[in-house]
């Protein structure tokens, strides 16, 4: 068991207005590890990851960054702390390249003017460390790129700062399955690169193919987080249809 | 009682430890290498001094100046255009040849298409031997080769590399080494070894299982494949036949396999078998690893042929997963070839057989990988076996190949 979690929620409740979206949701992450995130539309999911990201505040509860209370109030907190989300519409602009995206509103400057060897080189050093061998130059445009190869620049991103913790949000929703196939790999690189890595998916066998820990919600409260080495395809079929299955799952 | 190492074996090996460290993890600098292997600078120095004059690397300033104050220190790069070796990869249905470097990188490669079925010895040695040829041309005048090697789907005995039987091509025993070498005539011998072996060398030494000293290497090609690593070496038993995961029966009353027996891993699994599920025939031209491809990517599409193909599939690979890990507790099981596709896309049902069928102790923390190298896992392998000679002694081998060159051919 590793000693502290990077992160951890425990208790936490979630309202807009009359809707409480969270109720006592208890969440971890460890480094080196993918970290499912599954649930229903509805369930609580994307709720859940724009409080880790500091998008707004939980409304109570604990929230724990590598075991100190934090209270992440902006994007820009979150960062700091050393957390990136990668959201479903990925963030990316079109008419920059790879580089600029990656560096985007974080520019690296040298005296007055931008330092874009520094940058390139930084850009080309993560790719190839993460093994991310298919976009090309890194001076291509985002334009250029297909569905997969923005991911892949998506994720590269959030790699690229001193991260800790990586929440990607459906990264597979709209690829095909070759370009899935290589998402994925880079996901689990992450991971085992000793990132905490969060993964939202709804697709079992990828949820099955790269993560170590399941973690289900169901109409807004943890109903397990369970090793995936535990547990069955049916059973997290299961929890996320029902909140329950066999001995997982809150006891009645 | 053996009396100790003496000089010249320390120097012999200190000299293969440096060259396989360049070899395998990069260039690097004396001050690196002299904190890596544990050995005084001034010994880095003397030894950098004999593998340079040998040919085999070379000393230069750093690519990219060092943002550090002083004078950078020289970097050790291993002679990769230089220094080679010729590597074989016979598939089911193709051939691969390739140059590949010392450090590791593949300098040319030519792929081609091999009829399935009945294979004529003479013909395979004749079209390995061209392809070798035709890169071995374009390689420098002054390159030189110094091992080959080849990787064969099928049952291979260590002792001399001779090929007892393959299952998905109809060879048996035959000295396919011997007869490439005659044909190559460049004073190296041709090692040969089973594909999915040398996979899982390959995965061990430059992929996802680097630093990873127990794993089984599954590797999908028509047939199933399999290498196991244990300890850091290769597992073959008493005569180099073991690791044949591809023929575990996990399924008494199965399919009928190319083997004679019933219900093995590679009659559940294999690609014909996939295939049959999905209700597809392969097309004509078609190469297999494509066919499989096709029916991982209907199954993403919805396509619920396929799915109930890859589920079918994935429980009985699941069920050798399960029985991988409780006989030898590895850290990773890697899956690669076509077994990559078949993993990624059941792996649902891959992990639920191990969930339910795996002890709790040993599958507690086993990692379930996919190849980094791909499909070129056993290519890759065959170029890190043919290296073998030169790592162990290094300037026995390029001595050796100067007399030959020297001494006119009678």
């Amino acid at each position: 068991m590793p000693a502290t979690p990077v992160l951890e929620l425990r208790g936490v409740d979630k309202s807009f207005g009359p809707v409480k979206v969270l109720h006592d949701v208890s969440f971890t992450a460890h480094a080196g590890e993918v970290t499912a995130l599954v649930g229903d539309n509805g369930a609580g999911k994307t709720t859940l990851v724009k409080g880790i990201g500091g998008v707004h505040a939980f409304d109570r509860g604990v929230y724990r960054f590598d075991g100190r209370p934090v209270r992440p109030r902006s994007p820009r907190d979150a960062a700091a702390l050393g957390i990136e989300i990668v959201h479903q519409d990925l963030a990316l602009c079109e008419n920059l390249d790879i580089v600029e995206n990656m560096f985007l509103g974080r520019e690296r400057s040298h005296g007055i003017a931008l330092d874009e060897a520094a940058m390139e080189e930084a850009a080309a050093a993560t790719l190839s460390r993460l093994s991310v061998r298919t976009v090309g130059s890194v001076r291509r445009r985002v334009s250029e790129l297909s569905g997969g190869q923005r991911q892949t620049v998506a994720i590269a991103r959030a790699a690229l700062w001193d991260s800790r913790l990586v929440v990607l949000d459906e990264p597979s929703a709209a690829l095909g399955v070759a370009q899935t196939q290589q998402v994925l790999e880079l996901v689990r690189r992450l991971a085992d690169r000793g990132l905490a890595v969060v993964l939202i998916s709804h697709n079992m066998n990828d949820v099955f193919a790269v993560s170590d820990r399941v973690a289900a919600l169901y109409l807004g409260r943890t109903v397990a987080q369970v090793r995936t080495a535990d547990v069955t395809h049916r059973q997290v079929v299961e929890l996320i249809t029902s909140g329950r299955s066999g001995d997982l799952g809150p006891r009645a | 009682m053996k009396a100790g190492p003496s000089p010249e074996e320390i120097r012999r090996h200190n000299l293969g430890t440096l060259l396989r460290f360049v070899h395998l993890r990069g260039p690097a600098s004396r001050a690196v290498l002299a904190e890596s292997l544990g050995l005084n600078r001034s010994t880095i120095m003397a030894l950098t001094a004999d593998l340079t004059a040998a040919g085999l690397v070379r000393e230069e300033l750093p690519r990219s100046p060092g943002r550090r104050a002083g004078r950078p220190s020289l970097v050790v790069r291993p002679e990769s255009t230089r220094v080679y070796v010729l590597a074989f990869d016979v598939g089911v249905d193709r051939l691969v040849v390739a140059r590949v470097g010392l450090g590791g990188t593949v300098l040319a490669r030519r792929s081609t298409d091999l009829p399935r079925g009945d294979v004529d010895p003479g013909d395979l040695v004749g079209a390995l031997a061209s392809s070798a040829r035709a890169l071995v041309r374009k390689a420098g005048r002054d390159a030189v080769c110094v091992g080959a090697a080849l990787g064969f789907p099928g049952i291979v005995r260590r002792a001399d590399g001779r090929i007892i039987f393959g299952p998905n091509i109809h060879l048996h025993d035959l000295d396919l080494g011997t007869a490439l070498a005659r044909r190559l005539g460049l004073g190296v011998p041709v090692r040969v070894a089973n594909d999915a072996d040398l996979g899982a060398l390959a995965e061990h030494e430059r992929g996802t299982g680097m630093g990873c000293d127990n794993l089984v290497y599954l590797h999908g090609d028509v047939g199933i494949g399999g290498g196991i690593i244990v300890g850091g070496r290769l597992l073959g038993g008493e005569e180099g036949f073991g690791g044949e995961i591809g023929h575990m029966v996990v399924n008494p009353n199965g399919r009928a396999c190319a083997c004679g027996a019933r219900g093995c891993l590679d009659a559940e699994v294999g690609e014909p078998t996939l295939l049959d599920y999905a209700g597809r025939v392969q097309a004509p031209g078609q190469a297999g690893r494509e066919a499989v491809r096709a029916v991982v990517d209907a199954a993403d599409r919805g396509d619920a042929e396929a799915r109930e193909a890859l589920h079918r599939v994935g429980t009985w690979l699941g069920f050798a997963v399960a029985n991988l890990v409780n006989i030898f507790n590895p850290a990773m099981v890697v899956f690669g070839g076509t077994l990559r596709d078949v993993y990624l896309g059941s792996a649902a049902q891959v992990r639920s057989m191990v969930a339910t069928s795996a002890l709790a102790a040993p599958r507690d923390r086993v990692k379930l990988r996919t190849a980094e190298l791909g499909d070129d896992a056993p290519l890759i392998g065959a170029a890190e076996f043919a290296f073998t000679d030169l790592l162990a002694d290094p300037l026995q081998v390029p001595a050796r190949l100067r007399e030959a060159e020297e001494t006119p051919v009678s």
